[in-house]
């Protein structure tokens, strides 16, 4: 058991060495490193702080806004269904009007096309009873339904000279009309019975074919007619008692 | 049978004799160097350390609060200090298992090398904290009687401190090397496992007392209590 002290000498510059390197590369290392990261913790659980900081606030903004959400839940609730039931309604009157709109088309639609029948079952009518008149005239008297009014229009002349002359007034043209040309001995007959009474006229014959069959007579501004039309509306009459209302609107009796 | 490796002369630098215990240092400076500076390469704060990084941040933090614990405040020169002493004993004492280490500890030489250093260290800290004369004064305290008493205490820290870790180390080998050669299958390997312990515990004494010296010559001692802490150890 001996001491060296040349080896002691070197021993405590290898301790003096080793401090230096242990200083160097494992004590401020891990040290500054230990350091670091604390300080990068202790960042990280500021952030965190402020962040959770952060999220309380927001929570507490979120809570009233909930808290303010319930109470005006009623309120909204009611606005709603009010605003509901005002559309609704709006909606109801809208259908209502477009579905009276549309059956009052309906209704008029209906009404012409019932006149439009009538007027084509009046006129077929008409016709029909015309023709029968007309055939049963030239089968049994073998005479035609205008000769016929021609001639008894003829014969009432005479009963009516006093009204025909007022009516006539200071004129002294009268004109025959008929929707068809008269015969030459209807007419002399016609022009005879007027001489008679009116001997001051002069007598013109004329034809309309938008007349009905018959004879209107004109003296100036008066105008007295012989035609069919009235028996017309008498079977207009029929038919409105068959059907339960009026045929025609319009109609006019013969004058 | 050699009892120091500072017989031992392995080769000669600028004239001087390199032995084993010098040598053997060197390879121990070597390993802690070396381990320490490729685990603390590339250190970044916001990577998570590794396992090995991990295995030295406990070390150097069980130094640290073991200091601390003593001294009562943080001081990184007490750690560079007491530290190595620490790490460069107890990797010696580790590796008398390799086989053909002679380790430095178990020479005398090395152990009275130590021992100077805290001998030398304490003042220095004591002066660096007090100041001169403050620290001077702490050998006449609490009498100038006192004073070759103080001198005495101080060099006779030193001569424990070296003898008892050379005798532990030593003492250990030698046991081990004359067990082996009386029974050599089953008490060296026991007598290895206790040398670890030993070698271990005797590298934690020798930092504790080098830092509890440190700490009383340091340490500002109130007027009504001047003796030193100091710790007995078998």
């Amino acid at each position: 058991m001996s001491i060296d002290w040349i080896t002691v000498g070197a021993q405590i510059v290898n301790f003096l060495v080793l401090i230096w390197l242990l200083k160097k590369f494992l004590y401020r290392p891990i040290l500054d490193g230990i350091d670091a990261r604390e300080a990068e913790i202790s960042e990280r659980m500021g952030e965190a702080a402020a962040v959770r900081t952060s999220a309380e606030v927001k929570e507490a903004e979120y809570k009233a806004q909930i808290a303010e959400l319930s109470a005006s839940r009623a309120e909204m609730l009611e606005n709603a269904r009010r605003k509901a039931d005002a559309e609704r309604d709006a909606l109801l009157a809208e259908t209502r009007t477009r579905l009276e709109k549309e059956q009052a088309e309906r209704e008029a639609r209906r009404a012409e096309e019932a006149r439009a029948f009538t007027e084509e079952l009046h006129q077929n009518g008409a016709q029909a009873l015309l023709d029968l008149t007309r055939k049963a005239l030239a089968d049994l008297a073998d005479e035609t339904l205008e000769q016929r009014i021609a001639l008894h229009a003829a014969g009432q002349l005479k009963d009516m000279a006093d009204n025909l002359r007022d009516a006539a007034g200071d004129s002294c043209d009268a004109t025959v009309l008929t929707r068809d040309p008269l015969p030459e001995d209807v007419q002399d007959r016609l022009r005879d019975e007027l001489a008679a009474i009116l001997p001051d006229f002069r007598l013109r014959f004329d034809t309309d074919a938008g007349l009905s069959p018959g004879l209107n007579l004109r003296l100036g501004g008066a105008q007295v007619g012989w035609t069919t039309d009235s028996y017309l509306s008498g079977l207009d009459a029929v038919l409105e008692d068959r059907v339960g209302r009026p045929i025609r609107k319009g109609l006019t009796d013969a004058a | 049978m050699q009892l120091t490796p500072d017989d031992s002369i392995l080769f000669t630098l600028l004239g001087l004799p390199v032995n084993a215990t010098i040598f053997n240092t060197w390879i121990i400076m070597a390993v802690l160097a070396g381990v320490a500076a490729l685990i603390t390469r590339n250190l970044r704060p916001d990577v998570p350390p590794n396992r090995w990084r991990t295995a030295l941040e406990v070390t150097v933090n069980g130094i640290v609060s073991q200091i601390a614990e003593i001294t009562g405040r943080h001081d990184p020169r007490v750690l560079y200090f007491s530290g190595t002493l620490f790490l460069f004993i107890v990797t010696a004492n580790l590796l008398t298992v390799v086989p053909g280490f002679d380790t430095p500890t178990a020479s005398l030489s090395t152990t009275v090398a130590l021992a100077l250093s805290v001998l030398i260290a304490v003042p220095m800290f004591g002066i660096g904290s007090r100041g001169i004369m403050g620290y001077l004064k702490t050998y006449i305290e609490p009498s100038i009687i006192m004073l070759p008493f103080n001198i005495i205490s101080e060099f006779s820290r030193g001569i424990s401190l070296a003898i008892r870790l050379y005798g532990n180390i030593m003492s250990g080998a030698v046991i081990a090397a004359i067990l082996l050669g009386v029974a050599p299958f089953f008490f060296p390997v026991v007598m290895n496992m206790l040398g670890l312990l030993t070698g271990v515990i005797q590298a934690y004494i020798f930092a504790i007392l080098a830092t509890v010296y440190i700490s009383s010559a340091t340490a500002v001692q109130p007027a009504s209590d001047t003796s030193e802490t100091t710790k007995e150890t078998p």
